[in-house]
């Protein structure tokens, strides 16, 4: 396979680590501003927010379905691409409402799927989320902390973690992807994900000998593959649910694919870059060290 | 992996790692095929989540709390101070927990425990586990009623021993009949035995005010009964028809019979000292014996079910529901599989374009698929499928080709092995940053276990699993084969 006419070792390290870093900071700036709004990082859907979500499989336009429902706080109309699928979304209702509104979806469409959370419980999971979002960054900083127990690249790792979440967030605001169970459960996957390039990058520059651009080079060309192997996996699922209009699987697929996007710039940008630089440093270190020990040798 | 008679190949087969893959995925595809048990007409005997099998679920929040007492205060005064102050009745759980079985505010709770004597410290929303376990043994009572569905009934407990939720899974089941079994309360009645098999009716469950949770009689006796309450007017119409029909004066020939649906549930009769005292007036508080031993015990739990004729003993509301019809569910079911073939193709062109030797692409290609045939051996036993599921052993898929990449580079330099001792080195290190990677993923998924957000544990779940099988039996194995064939 061809690879892309990407020199990690050609650009100035520090320009390489200003482009992901001004795009993180304005992933960060829309993520915020959610936050803000919402309470969420990324705007919630019914699992959190509460509400009630319908998939069923028909024959009938947007518009007859737009006119069964009216009277119901309907928010949303999604389209499958080929199967004529839809993913009915409305805002919360009461008791009485739901039940009148379940028996005349099922009397109407007998295959609908419904789901429907509280907004009490929405909330219970919401922080739930979000203990499980904190505790698994906390997790995986700890592991990279012991793997390579030195704080410039393993706080670089760390970072390219969160930076990965954080983007990956902003272009769901942006795509208009909520925020479900479902999507959380692939952030927290990405986290994984994200962690592992830099590992195999940093793995290699830090652990093995040889020259500093090889070792760069190398760990591009198995990084570059091994992320377009998984993308390649993950962007199939995506076409197939997105057809298909299988929501939960397409949603878990698109997180993927832009945080997997996002770690391949963040790892063979900001990761090389900054580990360019450390690596400079080092050696400029290690230089004189190395003498000491030879003077102190003569004397002996 | 494809087997060639070459002398190479029958060693690398007979290697241990290579050898224990080929036999897991054995045992896997049986575990998957070989029919066993009862799995209607599905082709394996993997299990489905409700949204790829059909039917519904029902998650409901208890109104009641839990509140922690400072120590030093008798819990049962202060229970029996508060239940009388919140008007509900308070059930203490240990020495500094109570359960409040109505919903209440905070400020509400902190004057009752004040009031009471004890200092107020803390609250929660939800019952004890005591509690859960009986709303669950009712509940299941309930839905197994209905025959042959398949049900799970589960409480969500926090790790403070509190439960706030309790979700009800019925496969094959629409919302609308769900709502109603889990609604659904039976007629509980009690009548008298006047002569021979003659009966006449004494109370319906109307008149029972409480139920108690099962007791030894005397304590430690390992005598089994459920005390319960009657209200003025049940205690009443119970000395009348005692008296009545002659049971005051010879017990033994008057059974008190309970009916649960017309169903005969309980009969004994009127102990000697109740006789005597239900003779001269009403008695409330009433204790049905069941029997001694670890019996007793479980025919206690059922006629406590039955006493609450399929009420709750505390208070629910419907926090989620959701449903998915069988049709759709096979239909999501088909577009899983295919979406999982079109990622294992997607992969295998993707290894193709960059590798381009059939000796290296198709040994990938069946690790990949060993390691996927493994976790689904393993997900029969432990694991259903629902979407989220499915979606997590696609991306297994994913990594594990990844990392199989991560070995393949390393290892193999310019498509030369090195000499042995190099090859393991490379090999070790390889392993290295796999198991960092899979270190992280772990760490990053263990939350989402032990929180039981409910689709996200098997999501969780299978994804761990998937790193586990994939770092500790099929990559080494896979090191070992790419080795025997660059030596050639």
């Amino acid at each position: 396979m061809e690879l892309p006419r990407y020199d990690i070792n050609k650009y100035d390290p520090k320009r390489m680590m200003l482009i992901p870093f001004l795009i993180f900071l304005v992933a960060a700036a829309i993520v915020g501003f959610t936050f803000v709004n919402t309470g969420m990082p990324v705007t919630p859907g019914i699992d959190f927010a509460g509400g009630t979500a319908v998939t069923i499989h028909t024959t009938d336009t947007k518009e007859q379905i737009q006119a069964f429902y009216t009277g119901y706080p309907l928010t949303s109309i999604d389209e499958g691409v080929g199967s004529a699928g839809y993913y009915i979304k409305f805002g919360p209702m009461s008791n009485e409402e739901m039940m009148k509104f379940n028996e005349e979806t099922i009397a109407k469409y007998p295959d609908a799927s419904i789901d429907q959370i509280g907004a009490s419980f929405g909330a219970t999971l919401q922080s739930q989320a979000l203990i499980a979002l904190l505790f698994a960054f906390i997790g995986m900083a700890v592991v990279v902390f012991i793997a390579f127990r030195k704080l410039v690249p393993a706080a670089t790792v760390v970072f390219a973690g969160i930076a990965d979440i954080t983007i990956t967030a902003g272009v769901m605001n942006v795509l208009g992807i909520e925020l479900s169970l479902a999507t959380t459960a692939a952030l927290l996957m990405l986290i994984g994900y994200s962690v592992d390039s830099n590992i195999l990058l940093t793995s290699k520059v830090l652990k093995r000998q040889g020259k500093l651009t090889d070792k760069m080079a190398g760990a591009f060309h198995t990084g570059f593959i091994m992320t377009t192997t998984t993308l390649a996996a993950i962007v199939a699922m995506l076409v197939v649910a997105l057809i298909g209009q299988v929501p939960t699987l397409y949603n878990i697929a698109a997180v993927l694919v832009i945080g997997l996007i996002c770690d391949m710039i963040f790892t063979w940008a900001f990761n090389a870059g900054v580990l360019r630089l450390y690596m400079e440093k080092e050696e400029g270190k290690k230089q004189p060290a190395n003498n000491k020990p030879k003077i102190k040798g003569t004397k002996s | 992996m494809s087997e060639k008679k070459t002398s190479g190949w029958l060693a690398t087969i007979k290697d241990l790692r290579v050898l224990l893959v080929i036999v897991l995925v054995i045992i896997a595809l049986a575990a998957i095929f070989v029919p066993m048990g009862d799995r209607g007409d599905s082709m394996t005997n993997l299990q489905f989540g409700l949204d790829l099998d059909g039917g519904s679920w029902i998650q409901l929040e208890f109104q009641a709390e839990v509140v922690t007492i400072g120590a030093g205060a008798d819990v049962n005064d202060v229970a029996a101070k508060m239940g009388e102050a919140l008007d509900c009745t308070v059930v203490p759980i240990d020495q500094y927990h109570l359960e409040v079985q109505t919903k209440a505010t905070e400020e509400e709770l902190r004057a009752a425990v004040t009031a009471a004597g004890a200092t107020f410290i803390s609250y929660e929303n939800g019952v004890g586990t005591t509690t859960a376990e009986t709303v669950k043994r009712i509940l299941e009572s309930k839905v197994n009623s209905l025959g042959t569905n398949d049900v799970k009934v589960n409480t969500l407990t926090n790790p403070n021993g509190v439960a706030q939720y309790v979700r009800v899974e019925m496969a094959g089941v629409d919302m609308q009949t769900a709502q109603e079994i889990v609604g659904k309360q039976g007629l509980f009645e009690i009548r008298i035995v006047t002569t021979g098999n003659e009966t006449a009716h004494v109370l319906y469950g109307d008149s029972v005010a409480s139920v108690q949770n099962p007791t030894q009689n005397p304590a430690g006796s390992n005598n089994w009964g459920v005390g319960f309450n009657l209200n003025n007017d049940g205690a009443k119409a119970l000395q009348q028809a005692c008296i009545q029909y002659g049971a005051t004066t010879n017990p033994q020939a008057h059974n008190l019979n309970m009916y649960l649906d017309g169903v005969e549930v309980y009969s004994a009769p009127l102990s000697n000292d109740l006789a005597i005292q239900i003779a001269t007036h009403t008695v409330n508080s009433l204790y049905a014996g069941t029997g001694s031993g670890e019996e007793g015990h479980q025919q206690a739990q059922e006629l406590e079910i039955h006493l609450r004729a399929g009420a709750l003993p505390v208070q629910v509301e419907i926090a989620g529901s959701g449903s998915t019809s069988a049709a759709l569910g096979e239909y999501f079911k088909i577009v899983c599989l295919i979406a999982g073939i079109a990622a294992l193709a997607a992969v295998a062109v993707m290894v193709y374009l960059r590798y381009r030797v059939a000796e290296i692409v198709l040994p990938m290609i069946a690790t990949n698929m060993a390691e996927i045939i493994i976790l689904l051996g393993i997900a029969v036993f432990i694991q259903q499928l629902d979407i989220a599921a499915i979606a997590a052993l696609i991306a297994v898929l994913g990594t594990g080709i990844d990392q199989l990449v991560i070995i393949t580079d390393e290892v193999v330099h310019e498509g030369k092995v090195p000499s042995p001792t190099l090859y393991l080195k490379r090999l070790t290190r390889a392993l290295a940053i796999i198991m960092t990677s899979a270190a992280t993923v772990i760490i990053a998924m263990f939350p989402l276990i032990v929180m039981d957000l409910s689709t996200l544990k098997g999501f969780a779940i299978i994804s761990i699993l998937g790193i586990l099988i994939g770092v500790l039996i099929t990559r080494p194995a896979y090191g070992k084969i790419v080795m025997d064939i660059m030596a050639k």
